[in-house]
């Protein structure tokens, strides 16, 4: 029996599947890596202006670091918004779509430039999103708060 | 040379039928394979109509002319993950035609809840018959 099962096994795979962390969200991902960016920010401005080898390699880990993290602020902010919200959700909150490509972009801005200005401002988007998320699911407990 | 010109005549019938033959038994293969795909089962999103580990036949025509109805085990391209193909049962299809689709067994399944709506366009085919085991070989419902 098991080689006929083994014969007649198909190569391809049909998921009927419960993935992982079933249903779990947190903006908080978002939030985390969205600080990375704003301090990577900081320091690049709190930099020497000289052009030392020293100072050249510092400036592009801190500007490398900013990419990776502006990208996972994307990605994070991408699943909760096409993951996690549902069309009931925008009677609640029509300004969703809004709220959340506006925040991507602003992402998409701290990778282009380098003024701590946009990581303010997309805490403060993401600040929104927190509240939207939380706020969805009825609940009041969940504080927004900076680790850094 | 009249000799070697007769023999080659005389195959000449005999090689064109089984050519004939031979093209059309490829041809109903293709086509047969194109239409029909097998798959495995991996998960237990659909018990108990599927059972994790089961072999099935998926009917890629099933909905060129007809569209996918309420109750259809269906599979489809995972909304988040194009490349994943999951099998669920369709619940209903909304004003755009867009289908929302479930598990069976909702305790261990991601489906429509989590990723909303599926797109007619993402419908592989109709998942039509399990062929193993052969306990439960039957059409799929």
């Amino acid at each position: 029996m098991n080689m006929i099962a083994r014969i007649l096994r198909p190569s391809r795979v049909a998921f009927a599947h419960c993935d992982g962390p079933c249903g779990v969200y947190d903006p908080a991902g978002a939030r985390i890596a969205a600080e990375a960016v704003l301090s990577m920010e900081k320091k690049l401005a709190a930099l020497p202006d000289d052009n030392t080898l020293a100072t050249a390699n510092t400036r592009s880990r801190f500007i490398q670091i900013k990419e990776q993290q502006a990208e996972i602020v994307k990605r994070e902010l991408d699943i909760i918004w096409h993951d996690y919200f549902k069309p009931e959700h925008l009677e609640k909150y029509p300004n969703l779509h809004d709220v959340f490509w506006k925040a991507t972009k602003l992402a998409s801005k701290n990778k282009t430039e380098s003024d701590p200005a946009n990581g303010e401002a997309l805490m403060t988007a993401i600040e929104e999103i927190h509240n939207m998320y939380w706020g969805s699911k009825n609940r009041t407990d969940v504080p927004f708060y900076r680790a850094g | 040379m009249r000799g070697r010109g007769g023999s080659s005549r005389n195959l000449a019938a005999p090689v064109a039928f089984f050519a004939l033959l031979g093209g059309a038994a490829g041809a109903l293969a293709f086509t047969v394979r194109r239409r029909f795909m097998r798959y495995e089962v991996n998960g237990a999103s659909m018990v108990p109509a599927l059972d994790p580990g089961d072999y099935v036949i998926v009917d890629r025509t099933a909905y060129r002319r007809r569209l996918p109805r309420k109750g259809h085990v269906v599979l489809a391209h995972d909304p988040r993950d194009h490349a994943r193909e999951i099998v669920k049962r369709v619940d209903r299809s909304d004003l755009h035609g867009d289908l929302w689709l479930t598990g069976d067994n909702a305790g261990e399944s991601t489906a429509s809840e989590t990723f909303g709506a599926v797109p007619r366009g993402a419908i592989v085919g109709r998942v039509r018959w399990r062929y193993w085991p052969l306990r439960a070989l039957f059409r799929v419902r």
